[in-house]
């Protein structure tokens, strides 16, 4: 799959997703969007690339081994729900900063949570799609 | 105080914690140092016996789950203070025990993380008022138990013991849960303080209370090694002789016990409680002894004494009268420290010599000076001798059999006889090993190092002192666990070495006398008992071989029946098992809503679903594969437009998204399919064909009473909808519940998404290529 239309064409678009992906998460609160989709549209930067380049190239974009980032992403999800604990409130209730922060607006402990949810998606589908991809380019 | 026995439970378990890294700091000498743990906890219950002598308690109250109102509740009284005394104190010798004969283990950390895991289990057990936290740290000793039996985890025995005992008392286990559960429901309180100070005998008549019995002995005599239950502590002399020592002689399998002569106020007013417990432990009481006799192996006859000894004990709860629960509680000390002195000298034996055959050992007394010494102190304690707790422990054991009602001189025939083959197993396993001439054995035989002796000898010399002195003993921890038993503390009791010319000390003289015959005969029983010992394939332990194979093949069928490794019969079954369980919940008068209900219909999504249809029928007829993927595309971005025509962004976002994916794997997973083929046969074709329709339809009807009803319950999405701003601060309800309301669910859900990942990646990865090609081409 070497196209130079499609390498050329990815290394705008790879980053262009990226910055999307973050922008969906941020803003999933108020507007549609949310660590979910933002993780799938991150995910579908580095397929891309992947197909423009090879799995090597998007894991090396990665720079990380997706099956860290999924381990990472849930320990942050699971990890915004432990401030709670410390209010004696139940596990995962919300806490929310009243200050509203430039670019970001509120931060609180569900933003946190969507950005382990982020991660957790982003691994699971690089984790995937490289492992299949990889295969096939070894044999 | 209180709450310093609290901090002392969580200490240990925090020991066990540090005990592999303590190991990888100092070497083998983490033993000695772990070992001061326990002991400063003894020095701590310890200083607990002038209060607890004086008729007091010592108490500490924790809420743990408000909501289901359970609490950890320590309530340290009589009968709690000498068990907690008893584990702290063996245990401290255990440790130090564990150091010298595990010496050079690479494991010995996490050896220690599992022992100190069960004495803080077991603290727990001893020391809990409420029942529930009981059953949890009841359970706990399970685990850890199956973790030390299994500690010689290479050997293929030692395995198959571990799941043995952990299977037995786990059932058992779950028998007592259910019985704790039910009688928490019916008194109202799962205090054990509160349970005993109610009106027992209203209680034990109510319908039900034979059920929670039963439940509850079962937990008990599955934990305790009672007929039928038994065979699994002889087994578990796998685990090495420390283990053996500390858990399946003087603390894990006396919880059981334990538990009887906790609740003995509130379940032996219940008719039924004599009848089954007593027979049931005189049977293992006899049991034990028999099959102690056969045994060529020192360990297995100290287990099997064991098993007699729990018998003893349980028939002793089961008469229940005060001269019996007396002879319990001293029998059960004097069992706890000769008992576990002999397992730790045999284990010394065994570790120095290299055999735990009683006729192939003798004449040690030479090289093991300090080991024999306590050995000998220990058997003569075990064999009930003057001057030993045993002793003292065995005339109040004939005395409650003297005052017992039964049928002529039924319980004094048997409990004499267990005693004799105790006297000459004693002989067996404390005597013969040291004495006569010296045999060869496969090492060569010298003193074990001092960790290994002290704790022996100290526990044998503990014998003979209470032996000695036995009401010092007597009125500073036997009294107040005898009034704990009973329920009340109107009679003072005073333990006695010297009773005066009576009929329990004839039985005695008779015990010696039959006792020295029978070990003179005992090396021909155990010859004969080889060739008896295909006998053993008909007891309980053959049933529980086969309930264990018989659910092991089951599940296996089952497996291969669901598991088929065809994607097809999967997505069969699924559903069709989803067809059944709607079908069965669909209510019978379905009413359809009405037409005139309806929106209009509007063009543009009419234009989609007829793209949606039309690109699911391609997919089914087409020969091509790849036609097929894109076909399936085409369907899932037609529900990703029709998300979008209905206002629903989020998901119709997600699903776009997840789509493009798919389609991006299923081009990459194509690579490594074979050749597409048509294998299904036209009448397999039809039936997929009928099914799928009917679930289609199945939905279809679903959606259609869903809106037919209109009434639904709007209440949940209205809350969500209005309280999604002001309570979590967010206009998108749809994230908000995904992150706030209900980010529990997206947590488990993430999860799975890991799971399912690292399923995929392990298919791709572990596989073995070779394998996998074979697959394939298949």
């Amino acid at each position: 799959m070497n196209s130079v239309i499609l390498s050329t064409v990815s290394r705008l678009i790879t980053g262009l997703l990226l910055m999307f992906s973050v922008f969906l998460l941020i803003r999933g609160h108020n507007l549609p969007g949310g660590g979910f989709v933002g993780g799938l549209v991150a995910g579908s930067a580095f397929v891309l690339q992947m197909l423009a380049e090879g799995p090597r190239s998007a894991r090396h974009l990665l720079g990380i081994d997706p099956g860290r980032l999924i381990g990472i992403g849930l320990a942050v999800a699971a990890a915004s729900g432990i401030p709670a604990l410390f209010q004696g409130t139940p596990f995962l209730t919300g806490y929310w900063d009243k200050t509203v922060w430039p670019v970001l607006g509120k931060i609180g402990t569900p933003l946190v949570f969507d950005t382990g949810v982020y991660l957790t998606v982003l691994g699971v589908a690089c984790l995937i799609v490289i492992s299949l991809a990889e295969e096939d380019g070894e044999d | 105080m209180g709450q310093l026995s609290a901090i002392a439970i969580i200490v240990v378990f925090a020991a066990g914690f540090v005990a592999p890294w303590l190991h990888r700091r100092l070497g083998d000498r983490c033993g000695i140092v772990l070992g001061l743990v326990p002991l400063a906890v003894s020095v701590l219950f310890a200083s607990m016996v002038p209060t607890i002598a004086g008729g007091g308690t010592v108490e500490f109250r924790h809420d743990w789950v408000p909501s289901l109102g359970i609490s950890i509740d320590l309530r340290i009284d009589g009968l709690s203070l000498l068990f907690l005394l008893l584990i702290s104190v063996i245990g401290t010798f255990v440790v130090w025990y564990a150091a010298g004969y595990l010496h050079g283990k690479k494991d010995l950390g996490r050896f220690y993380l599992y022992l100190l895991g069960f004495m803080g289990s077991m603290l727990g057990v001893v020391a809990s008022d409420h029942l529930v936290a009981l059953f949890i740290f009841w359970e706990l000793t399970s685990i850890s138990s199956y973790l030390l039996i299994g500690y010689y985890h290479k050997n293929a025995r030692s395995r198959a013991a571990a799941l043995q005992a952990l299977l037995v008392t786990g059932s058992g286990g779950l028998a007592m849960l259910a019985g704790i559960l039910l009688l928490g429901r019916m008194a109202g309180t799962f205090l054990v303080s509160e349970l005993n100070a109610l009106d027992v005998v209203e209680l034990a008549s109510r319908p039900g209370f034979a059920t929670i019995l039963v439940l509850i002995l079962l937990g008990a005599f599955t934990k305790s090694a009672q007929f039928p239950f038994h065979f699994w502590l002889p087994n578990a002399m796998e685990a090495p002789a420390p283990v053996s020592s500390y858990l399946h002689s003087a603390t894990m399998v006396k919880a059981g016990v334990f538990l009887l002569a906790r609740l003995h106020p509130l379940l032996s007013a219940s008719p039924l409680w004599m009848p089954i417990v007593a027979p049931v432990g005189a049977a293992t009481m006899i049991l034990g002894v028999v099959m102690g006799l056969g045994q060529r192996d020192l360990k297995k006859i100290l287990a099997y004494t064991t098993v007699s000894v729990l018998g003893t004990l349980t028939m002793l709860l089961g008469f229940g009268s005060e001269a019996a629960i007396k002879a319990a509680i001293v029998y059960l000390l004097a069992h706890a420290l000769y008992k576990a002195a002999l397992f730790m000298t045999s284990g010394s034996i065994d570790h120095e010599t290299g055999s735990r055959d009683p006729d192939a050992l003798g004449g040690l007394r030479r090289a093991m000076p300090f080991t024999a010494t306590a050995a000998i102190l220990a058997g003569l304690s075990m064999a009930g001798l003057p001057a030993m707790l045993g002793f003292v422990g065995k005339e109040y054991f004939y005395k409650a059999l003297l005052a017992t009602e039964g049928p002529g001189i039924l319980w004094e025939t048997l409990g004499v006889s267990a005693s004799v083959v105790m006297f000459a197993l004693a002989a067996t396993a404390a005597w013969k090993p040291f004495f006569g001439q010296l045999r060869p054995t496969p090492k060569h035989p010298h003193e074990a190092p001092w960790t290994m002796w002290i704790g022996p000898i100290l526990l044998a010399a503990a014998s003979l002192k209470t032996g000695l002195f036995p009401d010092i003993a007597g009125s500073l921890l036997a009294q107040p666990a005898i009034h704990a038993v009973l329920g009340s503390s109107e009679h003072a009791i005073t333990l006695k070495l010297w009773h005066g010319w009576t009929t329990a000390l004839a039985l005695s003289g008779l015990t010696v006398a039959l006792g020295i015959v029978l070990y003179a005969l005992a090396p021909r029983i155990r010859s004969f008992a080889t060739r008896l010992a295909p006998l053993g394939n008909c007891g309980p332990e053959r049933a529980y071989e086969l309930l264990l194979a018989g659910t092991l093949g089951f599940a296996d069928r089952l497996t291969t029946a669901l598991q088929n490794g065809y994607l097809r019969n999967y997505l069969l079954t699924i559903l069709l098992f989803t067809s059944a369980l709607i079908l069965w919940t669909l209510p019978s008068d379905i009413r359809l809503p009405d037409p005139d209900s309806l929106t209009t219909i509007r063009v543009l999504p009419v234009v989609v679903c007829i793209l949606i249809i039309a690109g699911a029928i391609l997919a089914c007829l087409t020969q091509s594969r790849f036609t097929a993927i894109l076909a399936l595309g085409v369907v899932g971005l037609g529900v990703g437009m029709l998300f979008f025509l209905f206002s629903g962004p989020d998901l119709a976002m997600t699903q776009i998204l997840v789509e493009t994916l798919a389609l991006v794997l299923f081009v990459l997973a194509f690579y490594r399919l074979p050749v597409f083929k048509n294998f299904s046969k036209p009448g397999v074709k039809i039936r997929d064909a009928l099914i799928a329709t009917a679930f289609g339809a199945i939905m279809t009807i679903v959606v259609l009473v869903g809106i037919g009803t209109g009434t639904a319950d709007k209440s949940v999405s209205t809350f969500m909808a209005e309280n999604s701003l002001p309570l979590a601060q967010g206009r998108n309800v749809v994230n908000v519940i995904l992150v706030d309301f209900r980010a529990l669910d997206t947590l488990g859900e993430i999860t799975v998404l890991a799971i399912a990942a690292f399923g995929v990646w392990a298919i791709m990865r572990v596989r073995p290529r070779s394998n996998s090609r074979k697959k394939e081409s298949e």
